[in-house]
């Protein structure tokens, strides 16, 4: 039975939540807001869906907050609805572009995506199912070119998109992170911590495999090493003496002083369940993602947060 | 506090090591009843529980207090054990001794003694492999004889890790060296390890009868055992040197230097020494005397002192409490204590011990090296204390036929910490060290690494307590039939015999 469910929810495929008469071809709309509100009628006429106004103002609040805009020419405005059951999802071309953010080109191709509060991960089991759309970057012109509906469906009908079954850490990790490298120096590390505000980063080798993490709370432990923090009271140590060795040395020094190989990693392909998991039980507030030994991405507990809840 | 090292076990080792606890569990029971040292049902149920207990500290070592907890269960649910008798054997003031120094451990690394121990050697000038080893296993022995073993090592390899950190040297050789020296420097005296406080206080000790046995026979053991360690890690302590020659050219300390204040600490530490070292003088003085007082002032000292440190910091007393008492540790000590002593509510080490003597012929002198034998083989495989608790109760009752058998106490006591160096589970300290090594370093001592330098230490240093035993006079406690005349009436259970006269 169980099998039968996980099958069946393997096969769930994108262009199952909708059919081509929720779809806009072509339409002139060029502002944001106004277009969003269009397809949200249409979506409401169709599916009997009432409350179209604190639809739009969520969906608008969730716009203003990130742009949602996920590769070139495509956006997918959504937001998650407490009194709905199931996801709605309207689509709409636009042969000039509609403006979803400043900094962004026009869009072509939009996906209004209503999700159920309670399947907070649906959204972005949506963006991994659209991967291979993503891939291309003509495709969003492309299909703005089309000239009817049934032309539109075919083709998210042909593309296979599946929903997978969960989300796992590569849906909501952040690929572009900061990294150290080992046969860096103590100095390189303190002046990359402090440059770019960060509480830790990780280290590679020279073939790009994680090798582990260095942080402030490390380099703290060298210069207080436990015998000292035995010690409730420091106060009688007035002028960071024990920081004195290290300054002295940070040039020397390698990054193996403060290394901690024993870092929060998950697989890429893990479920996102699992990053929680490393964030509850190591108390940590950064996860790396890797692809074998590779570092592939980083997700820290804000991101995971956001991933989670708002997006 | 310290947590238990974990240790995964596939279903099959489970079944079989289950299978073979049942198996010995079985062949107790069987042979106690066989050879007439459990002649009824109940004391086969006694002896079934407390080697059940034992075999779980070998099998399923961080099952132990589960396992303590159930067999206290299964004696009193048989009837082999009562509920008076089970809190009469808890003896809760060996536990309130221990919680009291445990407090004042905690209190001691809070007031910068112990970091300013391990900084005055950091900032040692001049320091080579060599010297480092001996000011190690000088360091490992005094810190477990004042401060106990568990306390001691953590000291100790705190220093070894923060030197072999720093150097990028291999820890492991350093931490066995560092254990191996805590055993031996825990048995010179009472406060070195609960086995101490537990063999003088059952054996009707001071502190000072206590120290003028075990001290020069740990003091020479530690010396023996410091020139085999010299030897056979020769090649560790050569790479030391040359790390730290290299170190001290590009002008680098081995840590962090800093003025630590240390004088209130190193106040407090001699103070309770000192008090504890007079205990004997002061309950005179204060006319505690007879059994119901004996060794009070011993137990009552490490409470006041730490009595006085939680008043002078009453913001850090509950912390001590709380995270400075090893409680697991002790909810075991008693729950084992409570077991063994259903053996003798039973009268199972009293027949035990008329078997002994019959067995072993040619008096104390002769029981000695049996006994050092058989607990140092013993302790190599349980942790030492159980093994104590478990052969106390039978030196108690040989003693109570002849004072002479006192020697025996002493013979225990050497068996027991020294023999816990034979493997990596004999004591306590052992424990904590792996567990702090493979946390700290990710590194693990093999069985049979640990095994080639424990046997040979735990043989040299059995030789050694066997010989000065033999030639130097050691003292007999004043007490000890004035004691065990006490026990004897209070492990009477109310339908049961008397502990030493049991049923034909």
């Amino acid at each position: 039975m169980n099998n039968t469910q996980n099958k069946s929810k393997a096969a769930l495929t994108l262009s199952s939540f909708f059919s081509d008469a929720d779809i806009l071809i072509n339409q002139a709309e060029t502002d944001r807001d106004a277009l969003i509100r269009k397809m949200l009628e249409h979506l409401a006429e169709r599916n009997k869906l009432v409350d179209i106004d604190n639809y739009f103002q969520a969906v608008i609040e969730r716009e203003n907050y990130s742009d949602t805009v996920i590769s070139p020419g495509i956006a997918l405005p959504h937001a998650r609805i407490d009194n709905i059951k199931k996801p709605y999802i309207g689509v709409a071309t636009s042969l000039q572009g509609v403006a979803f953010a400043d900094d962004k080109p026009p869009v072509h191709l939009i996906l209004l995506v209503l999700i159920p509060s309670n399947q907070p991960g649906l959204y972005l089991q949506i963006i991994r199912s659209m991967a291979n759309i993503l891939r291309d970057r003509e495709t969003p012109k492309k299909l703005a070119g089309m000239a009817s509906a049934e032309e539109v469906m075919r083709f998210f009908d042909r593309g296979g998109l599946v929903l997978p079954s969960y989300v796992c850490a590569a849906d909501i990790m952040d690929r572009s992170f900061e990294a150290l490298r080992n046969n860096d120096n103590l100095k390189t590390a303190i002046d990359a911590l402090i440059a770019k505000n960060l509480s830790e980063m990780p280290v590679l080798d020279s073939e790009g495999d994680f090798v582990g993490v260095v942080s402030v709370n490390s380099l703290l432990k060298v210069c207080l090493p436990e015998y000292l923090l035995w010690m409730h009271d420091l106060s009688p140590i007035i002028n960071f003496e024990p920081f004195a060795e290290v300054l002295r040395n940070e040039q020397s020094s390698s990054l193996s002083d403060i290394l901690i190989e024993d870092a929060p990693v998950v697989q890429m392909s893990a479920p996102a369940i699992s990053v929680a998991g490393e964030f509850a039980h190591r108390n940590c507030s950064v996860c790396y993602v890797l692809d074998g030994n590779k570092l592939v991405g980083v997700i820290d507990l804000p991101l995971f947060l956001s991933k989670i809840f708002r997006e | 506090m310290h947590s238990e090292p974990v240790v995964k076990t596939s279903p099959s080792q489970i079944f079989l090591k289950v299978s073979a606890m049942i198996a010995i569990i079985t062949l107790a029971g069987w042979g106690a009843r066989a050879a007439g040292l459990a002649p009824d049902m109940r004391s086969v149920v006694a002896v079934c529980t407390f080697i059940g207990v034992i075999c779980t500290t070998l099998f399923f070592w961080t099952h132990r207090v589960a396992a303590a907890f159930l067999g206290v269960a299964i004696l009193i649910g048989t009837r082999a054990m009562t509920l008076q008798g089970m809190l009469r054997a808890t003896e809760l003031d060996i536990i309130f001794f221990l919680i009291g120094m445990m407090i004042i451990v905690g209190a001691l690394k809070d007031l910068g003694v112990l970091t300013w121990i391990i900084q005055s050697i950091i900032n040692k000038k001049n320091m080579t492999g060599k010297s480092f080893v001996v000011i190690l296993c000088g360091l490992s022995a005094v810190l477990a004889s004042v401060v106990d073993e568990v306390s001691s090592i953590v000291v100790v390899l705190a220093l070894v890790f923060q030197v072999c950190d720093t150097l990028k040297i291999r820890a492991m050789p350093f931490v066995l060296i560092a254990v191996l020296c805590t055993n031996i420097g825990s048995a010179a005296t009472m406060l070195g390890n609960p086995v101490g406080i537990f063999i003088g206080n059952k054996g009707g000790f001071t502190f000072g009868q206590f120290l003028s046995g075990a001290t020069p026979i740990a003091f020479v053991a530690l010396i023996a055992t410091t020139g085999i360690l010299l030897a056979w890690f020769r090649k560790p302590i050569k790479e030391m040197t040359e790390k730290m020659q290299e170190h001290r050219k590009d002008n680098r300390g081995l840590g962090p230097i800093v003025r630590v204040p240390y004088k209130r600490g190193l106040f407090v530490l001699i103070a309770t020494v000192c008090i504890i070292a007079f205990h004997h003088q002061i309950e005179s003085l204060l006319g505690l005397k007879g059994v119901e007082n004996k060794n009070a002032f011993l137990i009552v000292t490490p409470l006041i002192i730490a009595g006085l440190l939680m008043a002078r910091n009453p913001q850090r007393a509950r912390h001590y409490v709380e995270h400075d008492v090893e409680w697991w540790t002790l909810l075991f000590f008693m729950l084992l204590f409570a077991i063994s002593g259903s053996l003798s509510e039973q009268g199972v080490t009293a027949n035990l011990a008329d078997r002994l003597s019959s067995i072993v012929t040619g008096g104390p002198d002769a029981m000695v090296p049996f006994v050092i034998g058989i607990s140092s083989i013993g302790s190599a495989f349980v942790d030492n204390i159980v093994f104590v608790a478990a052969f106390a109760p039978v030196i108690q009752a040989l003693v109570e036929r002849a004072a002479d058998y006192s020697i025996l106490w002493w013979a225990l006591l050497f068996g027991a910490c020294f023999g816990g160096n034979i493997t990596a589970v004999g004591s306590t300290a052992n424990i904590v060290a792996l567990g702090m090594l493979e946390k700290r370093a990710h590194a693990h001592i093999p069985f049979f690494e640990w095994l080639k330098i424990g046997a040979l230490v735990g043989l040299v240093t059995a030789l050694i307590a066997w010989g000065m035993l033999t030639i130097m006079p050691v003292p007999h406690p004043a007490i000890t039939h004035e004691a065990s005349q006490s026990q004897r009436q209070v492990t009477k259970a109310p339908d049961q015999p008397a502990t030493c006269c049991p049923q034909p």
